[in-house]
């Protein structure tokens, strides 16, 4: 495990109401380091995931970004720290181009009195933009409702990276995808990964393409981590095996 | 040099094809269709009656072209972040008894005006704080600004009409001379064209339309830009209430109402812009004004009654709509 890192969350704990969807959570990510949360719905990845992000504030814990202790109390502040979350589906405006998406709410103007939208700019540095990372889209200008959702998600990274995100929340990213798309964007996390300075945090579903996908796994349920592991240590069986247990252990009461 | 045959060939194939291929990028378009139709009614009307195209005629039709095209820049701004204004046509008949109220008390006219856009764009911002204020729908909102600022009006004037202030230089300028009001709705579309195509304020408005939340996530400020889109909208309204104003030589208590601003909304819906919001072109609002301004001064010449005038714009409304549902099926089956 990396020596700083990038996030780390000591003991989170959030009710709502009469469910505990934490109990004490604690996890870290190191830069350059990808992180997979599994688990079933209701295990408290969400809340886990929304409290990095700043929509939600735990009841007790600790937040640190680069060791510093953080309180995140809104989206804006986690995203002052570099903290950016991708929501599927939430993050594009499908009326708009790439370029328009990619730069929403922060535009390059031009010159003069009229603060002018500057579109050659911005055509331009979202193709850099996108190169850079290696996604292809058949042109910046396009409308993004026009593309795939594997596409869709790649444009909601890049924008994502491209505003200075240090930390990558992504939830989600292959949910509702075909193999091949699905393949776009584990190329993507590869690539982002292999920058160097980005620690990711991914919540999904599928074990196997998360375990391709991470560095590292760790295993929510009943808002309590279960079961952490670097992914070359374990395998899909073996995180299937352990849901099972518990699940037959709940049932038995 | 001669150029080999073949590769002039070629060349002039992918000419071809790439005009072929504006060609058919350009009728995809919302608005190509409306063109197409609008110039093809010109046709027609000059083929059957003479009197179309002299410049008396093009006068009168740029009248029922101009202030439908001024209300529907505001509405298709309020209609691409998902909200309305019925009151607009209200506040359009308010305004020149404000102005003529205004110089009564003593103002000169010119301050009587700006006191009357005020007055316009304050109901506009009470609608907007009301609608994001209070949660209400804008066709709520504005149904019951409707009737409150007709009554209004009506209390006002006492139901009669009053003459217009200021001397023949103001009146043509605001309204009076022939292709005055055209002209006013002509720099207003190019100045709309250009906020809605080339500002933050235009891209942001169609952003919150076309998917709130990533707006919202954004930090977009949403509620500003709504409230902004209702000050403007009523401003607009109660604008081109003094141009007709001044046209006509008095203002009308039952000047405007909700037949003006229909109109305005049909004009931007006929042009392409979306109902459910996200999507709209001004240019396209200023060619739907003049399809229907076409329409409504060709069956005038022809002496087709106004009743049967009703039948034909709300058949050329409906053909509009199916057809640009049609079109933006077809356009993005060929953008994938």
């Amino acid at each position: 495990m990396n020596a700083a890192a990038a996030i780390r969350a000591e003991n989170l704990t959030k009710v709502f109401g009469t469910v505990t969807a934490l109990a004490g959570v604690s996890m870290e990510v190191g830069h350059g380091e990808t992180l997979g949360i599994l688990g079933d719905n209701g295990a408290g990845k969400s809340t886990l995931l929304k409290i990095l992000t700043g929509y939600h504030q735990p009841d007790s814990g600790q937040v640190f970004v680069d060791e510093r202790p953080v309180r995140l109390a809104s989206v804006d502040e986690a995203r002052a720290l570099g903290i950016e979350c991708v929501y599927q589906d939430l993050a594009l405006v499908d009326g708009l181009s790439v370029y328009h998406n990619l730069f929403l709410n922060r535009e390059l103007l031009r010159r003069g009195p009229f603060r002018l939208l500057d579109h050659k700019a911005m055509r331009r540095q979202a193709e850099a933009a996108l190169a850079e990372i290696g996604v292809v889209v058949p042109s910046v200008e396009i409308e993004v409702g026009a593309l795939s959702g594997g596409q869709r998600q790649a444009i909601a990274v890049a924008r994502a990276v491209h505003s200075n995100a240090r930390i990558l929340l992504l939830d989600e990213p292959l949910a509702a995808m075909g193999a091949r798309e699905a393949q776009q964007i584990i190329g993507l996390i590869a690539r982002l990964k292999a920058r160097g300075d980005i620690a990711i945090v991914m919540i999904a579903h599928n074990y196997a393409q998360t375990l391709e996908i991470c560095d590292r796994v760790i295993l929510m349920q009943h808002g309590e981590i279960t079961f952490e592991s670097a992914a070359a240590a374990t395998s899909a069986a073996e995180l299937l095996d352990i849901v099972r247990r518990e699940y037959r252990a709940a049932r038995g009461g | 040099m001669a150029e080999p045959i073949a590769a002039q060939r070629r060349r002039s194939a992918a000419l071809r094809a790439g005009l072929a291929g504006r060609a058919r990028q350009f009728l995809l378009r919302p608005e190509a269709s409306v063109i197409v139709v609008s110039a093809a009614l010109v046709a027609y009307f000059e083929l059957v009656n003479a009197n179309f195209l002299t410049d008396a005629n093009l006068q009168t039709l740029s009248q029922f072209v101009a202030a439908p095209v001024i209300i529907a820049c505001g509405e298709i701004m309020l209609l691409i972040c998902r909200e309305i204004d019925l009151s607009v046509g209200q506040v359009f008949a308010l305004a020149p008894f404000v102005m003529g109220y205004a110089h009564l008390f003593g103002l000169p006219v010119i301050a009587a005006i700006v006191v009357a856009l005020a007055v316009s764009a304050l109901i506009g911002l009470i609608i907007g704080l009301i609608t994001i204020g209070l949660g209400v729908p804008s066709f709520i909102t504005t149904l019951g600004m409707l009737f409150l600022v007709n009554g209004v009006t009506l209390t006002i004037s006492r139901g009669f009409p009053a003459n217009v202030p200021g001397g023949p230089t103001l009146g043509g300028v605001m309204g009076a001379w022939g292709y005055s009001e055209i002209l006013w709705a002509l720099a207003i579309v190019a100045i709309m064209h250009v906020v809605l195509r080339h500002t933050r304020w235009g891209l942001h408005t169609v952003a919150i339309g076309g998917n709130p939340v990533a707006a919202a996530e954004a930090g977009i400020a949403i509620d500003r830009i709504k409230i902004g889109n209702f000050v403007l909208t009523s401003a607009l309204g109660g604008f081109t209430g003094l141009l007709e104003a001044f046209r006509v030589g008095s203002a009308d208590p039952l000047a405007g109402g909700s037949n003006i601003m229909f109109l305005g909304v049909a004009s931007g819906v006929i042009g392409g812009t979306a109902i459910a919001g996200g999507a709209g072109t001004i240019l396209g609002g200023l060619i739907g004004g003049i399809m229907l301004g076409v329409l409504q001064d060709g069956f005038t010449l022809q002496g087709i009654n106004a009743f049967t005038f009703n039948i034909i714009i709300g058949a050329a409304i409906l053909v509009a709509m199916v057809a640009n549902i049609h079109l933006a099926r077809r356009r993005r089956r060929s953008a994938e």
